[in-house]
């Protein structure tokens, strides 16, 4: 993700009232007010070639399904989403070469491989509301049926942690790097859409202890904390 | 499918036994893992879902404890666990406390038995790594060693600050405080010359009133004890605690010297407890005080035997202690009575003086005093002894039921004395003899005049080297009953309500006479069983192969039986020395009857060699 432009992505953030995005359904509810850690959670990370969900697109997908406390590495996966198009300045960060990109796969595809895990899962990613923003834009293009439970917003998580103990963030805090390092987590590659998607799998399974300690919450009392 | 985690990999890539995976293997490997947060509050549900998994921490800190919540094993980041249930199939019963949270990566048992199945490195891996604590383990390289385990190299920090042996001592003192050092070497043309402390110039120059203007070699240290950058931390501690010595200069391969290391060094290794015992132990100002702090030892000896690969380790460790102590109490002695008549040396027998000293252990030492001793000087020196002994054995380490102490007047002689006695022993070897001789020629001196010592040593090496006593000493080897019995089957003995095997008595001993006589007859004067089988590889008397077989079976038996005593409780009625093969793994049972079987092998060498007359 483009973290220098953390301040632009903010923006496009706000205005999002619930963090919950289809809750339809007697499961989807079970799992809302069930127990945080018996719920299901996608964590995944985005490389794209810019911010704007509407002219931007996908470059990569990386996702890992999580079954508290674990993460099924042996379940991640990762695409890379085939296009002919030049690539713009966004490859100095994401680091995909044209030739990755001539050699992806067709973003239905992948779109189609991740609705299976993602489907009425939690969708776990820093700065979720900036991921989802461009997937619900994918899916439908291409036609894939696919609605996450809610969103689990590990930038805000952290935010809302910090915010309890001091009332000034200073800029770069809250970094998928910073965050980490916050919690002892070692330091990994960035912008490597699965890397960073494992990351932040970690990243949340170390915030959600630290917020919820022994108590009972459910799924729903730890989405608050995401808002 | 191979995935792109690439941090992963990297990191596994450095972690034994993934390191040793080929590609395909180790994408395998990749494929099959899992991560899993660990923290003090999931810990339980983590290790009690019952699937035994092998785990290897990618970060945090977590304490490996058994199910009685004793300690085993500090578990960091590329630390590898869990594989015990793997391998034996029984359930998981250790548990795990979260020192600080982190990850762990795990894999299935079904992963597991595949990469054992196809990577033989891996296999061999586990092999050893079950039998850690029990088996030569292959120091450095491969895992995180225990700070005492490091090089000492890899602490020397400071440049090294040397001056010629023209140098004044003004010079010499200048120099010191401008570096802010307590020492300095001294050196001419990159060899060391020798030693200049701070105390030197205290005690030796200024005390004494003498011109500053005079060399530094007037009042260093010649040829000071060093060591080498390749040698581990536990050595240099080792070494300055043996010399009673707080700086030693450090030499690389061609003797040149690199620097120094002060206890300071090692303190700032750690808070670590060795140094600190140890300086607890020195710093005693009263018999009460030592007594004392000597209390700590046996606590102590559990967790470092925990934390260390080669339990071996704590058998050098604990004679270390007792060297210490023996020095202590030699010297609030003399601070009682005065310093000795004449010139003595202090000297350890048996397991203290080989290093291979176990918590069972009783006292073994003697003194030697100079030839020229007048009859009413005696009286210091068994006085001495008896206060030494009595505070030993009030520090833990128990009188000898033999008698084979200083403060026997039998073990408390001349020189000229001793050769006499043990002219005797080897004229008529009576099985008596022998075994006194045997205690006699493991020897080590722990304080007093180095040089009394080395020319006694010396004197009886060469008594003993008479064909006739050497063959009845290997006569005597050949009678020692080597518990296996026909078809390879390890022989028990009924004792205490349960079939044991002695493995010090039938095992550990045996070798250790092996080995003594062989060094009796090439000469060699050094103590201890490994460094006497290093000594002998070049000589002739055992071929590389059987010199290599003995020192892995004796280290595998004194650590089999140091393990077994660390993990008896303080009342418990078991043999400290026997071990009942039917607790074993299958694994030690094949390793223990190997042991055995060499020591027969190398029981009927002995025959061969000296039996019939050399």
């Amino acid at each position: 993700m483009l973290i220098s432009l953390l301040d632009k992505l903010g923006q496009l953030g706000q205005g999002m009232q619930s963090n919950i995005i289809n809750s339809d359904g007697r499961e989807r509810q079970a799992s809302l007010q069930g127990r945080w850690q018996q719920a299901r959670y996608v964590a995944l990370d985005l490389e794209t070639d810019g911010l704007d969900p509407e002219q931007h697109r996908i470059l990569a997908i990386g996702w890992v399904p999580l079954s508290v406390p674990r993460i099924a590495l042996n379940a991640a996966d990762y695409g890379v989403i085939q296009s002919d198009q030049p690539l713009s300045q966004s490859a100095v960060i994401h680091q995909l070469s044209e030739q990755d990109i001539q050699g992806g796969e067709a973003l239905a595809k992948v779109l189609k491989r991740l609705a299976k895990s993602l489907d009425g899962a939690v969708l776990v990613a820093h700065h979720a509301g900036f991921d989802w923003q461009f997937l619900q834009r994918a899916f439908n293009q291409q036609g894939v049926a696919c609605q996450p439970l809610a969103l689990m917003d590990t930038l805000k998580l952290e935010q809302t942690r910090l915010q309890r103990q001091k009332d000034w963030l200073e800029k770069g805090e809250l970094t998928l790097a910073a965050c980490r390092q916050r919690y002892g987590l070692p330091p990994v590659r960035q912008h490597h859409a699965l890397s960073d998607a494992v990351a932040c799998a970690e990243l949340f399974l170390a915030q959600a202890y630290k917020i919820v300690g022994a108590q009972k919450t459910s799924l729903k009392g730890l989405l608050r904390y995401s808002r | 499918m191979a995935l792109d985690l690439q941090d992963m990999a990297d990191f596994l890539k450095q972690t034994p036994p993934f390191d040793a995976l080929d590609n395909a293997r180790f994408d395998y490997a990749l494929d099959h893992a899992e991560a899993v947060y660990v923290n003090q509050h999931n810990r339980d549900e983590i290790l009690r879902e019952g699937h035994p998994t092998l785990y290897v921490v990618r970060s945090g800190t977590y304490d490996l404890n058994d199910k009685h919540g004793k300690f085993i094993e500090r578990l960091e980041t590329g630390d590898v666990f869990g594989f015990p249930a793997l391998l034996s199939g029984r359930a998981i019963t250790n548990q795990i406390e979260v020192l600080a949270d982190g990850i762990l990566f795990c894999w299935d048992a079904a992963t597991f038995a595949y990469l054992r199945r196809y990577s033989e490195p891996f296999e061999r891996y586990f092999m050893q790594a079950q039998e850690r604590r029990l088996l030569v383990e292959h120091r450095g390289e491969d895992s995180t060693p225990d700070w005492t385990e490091r090089d000492i190299g890899s602490v020397i920090s400071r440049p090294l600050i040397s001056i010629g042996s023209d140098t004044s001592i003004q010079q010499a003192a200048i120099s010191m405080s401008e570096n802010k050092v307590s020492s300095l070497l001294v050196v001419d043309e990159g060899q060391l010359r020798g030693i200049i402390t701070d105390r030197d110039i205290r005690n030796r120059v200024v005390a004494k009133g003498m011109d500053y203007g005079v060399a530094v070699t007037a009042v260093m240290t010649q040829m000071p004890e060093a060591v080498y950058t390749r040698q581990s931390l536990f050595d240099a501690l080792t070494m300055m605690n043996q010399a009673n010595i707080h700086h030693l200069p450090v030499l690389d391969d061609e003797e040149r010297p690199v620097g120094m290391i002060t206890t300071t060094d090692l303190m700032k290794q750690q808070r670590s407890e060795p140094v600190f015992l140890m300086n607890a132990l020195f710093k005693a100002q009263s018999r009460e005080a030592l007594v004392e702090e000597a209390q700590n030892i046996p606590h102590y000896l559990r967790t470092f035997a925990t934390r260390v690969k080669d339990i071996g380790m704590v058998g050098r460790l604990l004679a270390s202690l007792t060297d210490g102590m023996t020095r202590k109490l030699i010297r609030l002695y003399e601070h009682e009575h005065g310093a000795a008549p004449v010139a003595y040396a202090w000297m350890a027998f048996g397991s203290q003086a080989r290093e291979d000293q176990t918590l069972s252990s009783d006292q073994d030492n003697g003194l030697l005093l100079a030839d020229g001793i007048k009859e009413g000087q005696r009286e210091y020196f068994h006085k001495l002894a008896e206060f030494v002994c009595t505070g030993l054995a009030d520090c833990g380490i128990r009188l000898c039921p033999g008698d084979v102490m200083a403060m026997n007047p039998k073990w408390n002689k001349t020189s000229l004395e001793w050769q006499q006695q043990i002219k005797k022993w080897v004229q008529s070897p009576t099985p008596d003899a022998i075994m006194h001789s045997m205690i006699f020629f493991d020897s080590r001196m722990i304080a007093g005049n180095q040089q009394l010592y080395r020319r006694h040593r010396d004197a009886i090496g060469k008594i003993a080297q008479r064909d006739i006593f050497l063959g009845n000493i290997g006569r005597h080897i050949g009678e020692l009953n080597v518990p296996l019995g026909l078809f390879n089957r390890l022989r028990t003995k009924s004792e205490k309500g349960g079939d044991y095997i002695d493995i010090k008595t039938q095992g550990v001993a045996v070798i250790n006479d092996i080995v003594r006589l062989y060094s009796l007859i090439e000469g060699l004067t050094m103590p201890a069983t490994p460094a006497r089988l290093q000594a002998l590889q070049s000589h002739n008397l055992l071929t590389a192969k059987d010199n290599q077989n003995l020192l892995e079976a004796w280290q595998f038996l004194t650590q089999l039986r140091l393990s077994h005593q660390l993990k008896l409780q303080g009342d418990s009625t078991e043999p400290v020395n026997s071990i009942d093969p039917e607790t074993l793994s299958t694994l030690q049972r094949r390793q223990l009857k190997a042991a055995f079987s060499v020591i027969k092998d190398a029981q009927q060498g002995v025959g061969f060699k000296v039996g019939r007359g050399l």
